[in-house]
């Protein structure tokens, strides 16, 4: 089963958010990042002496959206009520899940998911192609296929209806170099009411550590069109990640840290010139694997604190999920428990 | 009848709260499982001190208590997130700490402090002692049970909703050898001429049987009455079954130990006032040796409930998680608590 979970994503999908539009900067929903791939990480020192070479040996820096992508897995998920989720591995290439969120605030709902893995094999972990979808029991549907055409080329594509009305349809390619790696996404295309997102990516390794690169985001609508451009600069070092990302949307800088095997610290800032808001927020993480134990907690500029405690029960395949979250400022409460099996 | 109906909820409270509050705990008690288990589940808990069993018929215990054994296997209903610290003092001095973060009601720390007069307090619910509670609203709880002499006990209560008293009354109890009669003044307001009076009589007739009677008097400035409720309870070494009948409504459960681990319990509620009954099955589920308890109920409210206790060991920790669910109305109460000590 191994070859599945580890190409599929890695956690099951949020439910889809109510928003109708896409927005300008939105590229896919959130949860649906690509397969992991091998982390850019700086040449161990093959690189003294031999100047000539240099640009060969700068690593690929990886996919653009992954840039803030450590930094915000440190930070606790909200959730509330009561989840239960059920995993079953059907085969090697196969795997079904049913998840119900029993839910105190919101509408109660059951989802089906299934994941498809191809056997066509690139790295060490990662199969292709990769099919993932699942349905709620309103009808809404997610679902993505990810596929690898050739050695450097992949392309995926996403689908998502919200009932059976369709919010979000796209299609990406991305191309990745020696050193930079380029994608092309179409978001939403409707030919017959001539509207549509096109979004290009690109990044570039700079030296082994720094990669820089740029957001071009075209979105047009019958009677208006628009453009924002955001420029990523990243600096990878041996324990810590600095990114930051800079455009007329607004700022986002993150900052993540190891400190050590057991606990990462992660730093956010994020600006937004639209909403005219800016949040500061600094998570930790501690994995205490002796105890088959996973904490990660938050405190946010917005007076929210928030926590998650993980917990596999061994040796049941069962995993525990506890979570609670506490907006100082509006004095609202959300906690909420949920159970993994498989 | 209004006041009627709050001082019956009151002194369910009341109970509530002068029952050990660290009762959900009991099957975890340091001591070993009491070898009076097998006895009448009905006294089991609570035998008096100066009780003689040689073939006289037992005390019957209080008034209060005739539903208490089927009550005690229903979940209690919890929501958000609780923290209890318990901490003993010293042998006749207990102090609990909690704190409640909801996110229905109000958040709220809770001081709670129990002086017992008498050290060998283990699962005697009706022991001598004063607790006091405060809230972070202000709110005040307390009370005192006094054994005044070998048969006879007082109590007293009072309850106050942040300023206002909202409780105060005063009982006296005298158990005789097979009859318990106690005489309870809830709420005597001398300027408002309104007052509460409640007299209880339980009589054992046989090894199993109790039969008796509740007699409540109420008088306000403008009306005045009284109700009468004869109430009767069989026990067996293995089940109860009880009932409360008179013009108010009716009450009746039934208790059964299936074995050592599963205890149901079945109760029907009627209510004349409000026109309207309510049947509840409940279950608690003991595992001892994952020192686990699980307590689950279904209504005829479509109701639904579970609450789960975990101690974990070593810690002297218990971990309590629960959820209630309500079809008809469409909610969902989450719960997760942790008591130390």
């Amino acid at each position: 089963m191994g070859s599945v979970l580890a190409a599929s994503s890695p956690s099951p999908p949020p439910p889809p958010s109510a928003a109708g539009s896409a927005s300008p900067g939105v590229t896919m929903p959130p949860g649906f990042g690509m397969p992991p791939v091998p982390p850019a990480a700086p040449p161990t020192g093959s690189g003294a002496g031999k100047e000539q070479r240099a640009e060969s040996l700068l690593p690929n820096p990886g996919a653009f959206d992954e840039c803030h992508r450590k930094c915000k897995e440190v930070f606790p998920m909200q959730m509330e009520g009561v989840r239960l989720v059920v995993n079953k591995g059907l085969s090697n290439h196969f795997q079904v899940n049913h998840s119900l969120l029993l839910s105190t605030t919101g509408d109660s709902s059951y989802r089906f998911g299934a994941t498809f893995v191809g056997s066509k094999q690139t790295g060490p972990a990662e199969f292709f192609p990769v099919m993932v979808g699942d349905m709620d029991n309103s009808g809404s549907l997610n679902s993505q296929i990810i596929h690898q055409i050739s050695s450097r080329i992949r392309s995926k594509v996403a689908f998502q209806t919200q009932q059976q009305k369709f919010v979000n349809w796209q299609g990406d390619a991305e191309f990745r170099g020696e050193d930079f790696t380029a994608m092309v996404t179409f978001g939403n295309p409707d030919v017959l009411a001539g509207s549509g997102i096109i979004i290009t990516h690109y990044l570039q390794s700079i030296t082994p550590s720094l990669a820089l690169g740029g957001e071009l985001v075209y979105h047009r609508r019958p009677g208006e069109e628009g453009s924002v451009l955001s420029l990523v600069g990243r600096y990878t070092a041996s324990d810590f990640i600095a990114t930051l990302t800079l455009g007329s949307a607004g700022a986002h800088a993150s900052y993540y840290h190891k400190a050590n095997e057991q606990l990462q610290v992660g730093v956010e800032f994020e600006a937004s010139s639209r909403m005219q808001d800016s949040s500061a927020s600094f998570g930790y993480q501690l994995d205490v694997p002796k105890a088959n134990l996973q904490f990660k907690g938050s405190v946010d500029s917005n007076w929210v604190v928030g926590a998650t405690l993980e917990k596999k029960l061994l040796p049941l395949p069962l995993s525990l999920v506890l979570c609670a979250f506490l907006n100082h400022q509006k004095n609202k409460f959300q906690c909420g428990f949920g159970i993994t099996i498989g | 009848m209004d006041l009627i109906r709050k001082h019956c909820a009151h002194m369910g409270s009341v109970l509530a709260l002068s029952s050990n509050p660290g009762h959900q705990n009991w099957p975890f008690s340091k001591d070993p499982l009491p070898s009076r288990w097998d006895a009448h589940p009905a006294h089991w808990d609570r035998p008096p001190r100066w009780e003689r069993r040689d073939g006289r018929l037992p005390n019957p215990g209080s008034f209060h208590s005739l539903h208490r054994s089927c009550k005690d296997v229903f979940p209690h209903q919890i929501e958000g997130v609780k923290m209890i610290i318990n901490k003993t003092l010293s042998s006749f001095f207990k102090v609990s700490h909690t704190l409640h973060l909801s996110a229905v009601s109000p958040s709220y720390y809770r001081f709670h402090v129990e002086h017992l007069q008498s050290d060998d307090y283990s699962k005697d619910k009706d022991a001598p002692a004063l607790i006091g509670e405060m809230d972070s609203s202000g709110s005040l709880n307390a009370h005192a049970l006094l054994h005044l002499t070998e048969r006879v006990r007082a109590r007293t209560v009072f309850q106050s909703q942040q300023s206002q008293f909202v409780t105060w009354q005063f009982e006296t109890e005298y158990r005789g050898s097979d009859f318990t009669a106690a005489v309870t003044v809830a709420n005597p307001d001398i300027l408002r001429e309104s007052v509460i009076l409640v007299a209880h009589f339980l009589q054992s007739v046989s090894s199993g049987l109790v039969l008796g009677g509740e007699l409540v008097y109420h008088r306000g400035r403008a009306e005045e009455g009284g109700i009468l409720t004869l109430a009767g309870q069989y026990s067996r070494p293995n089940w109860v079954a009880t009932l409360n009948a008179g013009k108010g409504g009716a009450h009746a459960s039934y208790y059964h130990r299936a074995n050592k681990q599963i205890q149901v319990g079945v109760e029907f509620e009627a209510s004349t006032r409000t026109q309207e009954t309510t049947t509840s099955f409940g279950y608690q589920m003991e595992l001892p040796e994952a020192n686990m308890v699980f307590r689950g109920m279904i209504n005829s409210r479509c109701i639904i409930g579970g609450v789960l206790e975990k101690r974990l060991t070593p810690l002297p920790a218990t971990l309590i998680m629960g959820a209630f669910v309500n079809h008809r109305g469409d909610k969902l109460q989450v719960g997760l608590g942790v008591n130390v000590g």
